[in-house]
């Protein structure tokens, strides 16, 4: 009898906890998981997203890998990771700074990470602006002398994906600094007055001292800012270069979007455009899905 | 002695350096600010000068009546509120039950749900707008708003689960003692100790989805039904266009999520060093 309620109870604690989660997963099978599979079926057929869809094999596959801009928008992609490094190590610099807690840190902390809180709409219209051909980029090369450096920075394929680099680490900055800030909130001061007393320069403290101690935080950083710039960078180009000249400084998830608003419908191909992207990030899901597993010692 | 000098020095180094990174992330939204002041020809003939300018609010006079910004605004809040709404009544329940009640498969749950944060949004997105346009959602806010709630409830989960995790048992164990039943302890217990996790979910995913770009422009075609960042989008995509009435319409959509940081940033900074959100 006492056991039999023991039992009960149990089962209702055990469906009290999937009962709470339900929701959740019934939304994610609709939105994510669905999409997702639909998607990689729909890739193998010539689906115009109406009732076209025959099954063509690896047809798509073959077209993308051979005749299509493909190797481009990998290039592009690539090309925009190198902003991954460069963030880190400013913001690297910008986090070790702001420890050193001088006079008014809290607000330089608010402005250092304000480009975040401005949508990439409006960065991406300032960094078109400013590097327009009259833009104010230009106009103070040439006052300065330097007028063979002033030139049509969109326009070109280098110059563009430098621009959109130099954007991406420009936007986050802010967010890395904060990261490692958080970080290094964990560290206990004593270190860094044992360094100090030991003579160790300002150098010498962020090599030896805040890159080994926070090594967990900056492979969170690494990774998120990672599959941030291959997924997420789309209001950027769009509002910066329109993925143009041709195909220059589109990526992967910028072809996804032009496919989309192309003649003809071609979302059978653009399908096959999304599972090579999940493919791609699927890579550094699995490296991510290690760091998920130590999540309770972010906290 | 030599020390202190030496200390001070660098101290007042550091401080410039600061100094000199935060002008150069400030002057950009200086330069816009000032020039959607300005008219045209003032922007063509100097767009750095101040000096005797002629303050006009005519670009701003008409974003709001000619360009009806802020039906665009409503949008935009509507398409925010309730996508918040819908991951605070989701998030709270289920962070709870990962947090604090066991049931079979939680962890392997858990990490499948995490683990879709990394599923990009343009590789479903297709899929979505066809199964949208079956369902005659499309040009509804609720189409964007239930792409949102897919898009972030893994990162809310992951947020206030660990916000929870800190609220001691004993208190739940006291509240159950007590009689509360299921909803009771959420409401009693679990909002009330929650709260820094769940305010920073508001703040934070109030800018997010107020910047976002990419579903609601795929979404979202017709003219009234537009959030303000896809009507911009489609202004600025414009290349004949008034850079300064543009720059009006940009000061005006930033006004928003610039508030909600400056008000709320301490949470901000909080949970991002948390390592939960990007």
């Amino acid at each position: 009898m006492v056991s039999d309620k023991v039992a009960v109870k149990r089962r209702f604690r055990l469906s009290e906890g999937i009962l709470s989660i339900l929701p959740v997963l019934v939304v994610l099978i609709f939105m994510r998981f669905y999409p997702m599979v639909a998607a990689i079926y729909r890739s193998f057929t010539n689906w115009d997203g109406l009732y076209r869809s025959d099954w063509i094999g690896l047809a798509n596959y073959v077209q993308i890998f051979t005749n299509s801009p493909f190797w481009k928008l990998l290039r592009n992609s690539l090309i925009l990771l190198t902003t991954v490094p460069l963030q880190l190590m400013i913001g690297l610099f910008v986090a070790v700074l702001l420890y050193e807690e001088v006079k008014g840190w809290r607000f330089f902390r608010t402005i250092i990470y304000l480009p975040q809180i401005i949508s990439a709409v409006t960065i991406g219209y300032l960094f078109r602006v400013a590097f327009s051909l009259d833009g104010p980029v230009n106009l103070v090369l040439r006052k300065i002398g330097l007028e063979f450096l002033a030139n049509e920075w969109l326009g070109n394929t280098g110059t563009a994906l430098g621009v959109l680099v130099f954007c991406l680490t420009w936007f986050s900055i802010g967010w890395q600094a904060i990261v490692i800030l958080g970080g290094m909130s964990k560290i206990s001061p004593e270190v860094f007055e044992a360094a100090r007393m030991d003579g160790a320069n300002y150098w010498q403290r962020t090599f030896f001292v805040v890159i080994p101690m926070i090594s967990r935080t900056i492979e969170y950083a690494v990774i998120m800012s990672m599959v941030w710039t291959l997924t997420s960078v789309f209001a950027f180009i769009f509002s910066i270069t329109a993925g143009g000249p041709g195909y220059e400084t589109s990526t992967l998830d910028y072809m996804i979007y032009r496919k989309f608003y192309q003649a003809g419908a071609p979302y059978g191909s653009a399908s096959a455009f999304a599972v090579i992207l999940l493919i791609i990030i699927l890579v550094f899901t699995v490296v991510e899905m290690r760091v998920a597993n130590k999540a309770s010692e972010w906290e | 002695m030599l020390a202190k000098v030496n200390q001070k020095l660098s101290g007042a180094l550091v401080f410039l350096v600061l100094l000199v990174l935060s002008i150069t992330n400030l002057y950009p939204f200086f330069y816009m600010f000032l020039n959607s002041v300005k008219s045209r020809t003032d922007y063509f003939v100097n767009p750095f000068s101040v000096r005797g300018l002629e303050l006009t609010w005519d670009n701003y006079r008409t974003m709001i009546s000619q360009f009806k910004i802020l039906n665009l605004f409503g949008n935009s809040f509507f398409i925010s509120f309730f996508t918040i709404l819908l991951l605070l009544c989701l998030g709270i329940v289920a962070s709870y039950a990962f947090a604090k009640l066991r049931f079979k498969g939680k962890e392997v749950i858990y990490l499948l749900i995490i683990s879709t944060m990394f599923i990009p949004v343009q590789a479903t997105i297709i899929p979505l707008y066809v199964f949208f346009s079956r369902l005659d959602l499309v040009n509804t806010g609720w189409s964007v708003i239930f792409i949102y709630v897919g898009m972030f409830i893994p990162e809310v989960i992951l947020l206030m689960t660990s916000g929870f995790r800190g609220i001691p048992d004993e208190l739940i164990e006291a509240a159950k003692l007590d009689g509360a039943g299921y909803f009771d302890v959420i409401r009693y217990v679990i909002i009330p100790m929650g709260r820094p996790s769940i305010i920073l979910c508001i703040i934070f995913y109030f800018i997010v989805t107020w910047n976002d770009l990419f579903a609601p422009m795929i979404l979202l075609q017709s003219m009234d039904k537009r959030t303000v960042m896809v009507a911009l989008a489609a202004l600025l995509s414009r290349y004949s266009g008034d850079p300064t009435f543009q720059f009006a319409g940009l000061v005006l959509a930033s006004i928003p999520a610039i508030l909600v940081y400056v008000f709320f940033q301490r949470y901000i900074v909080k949970g991002i060093s948390l390592g939960a959100t990007k």
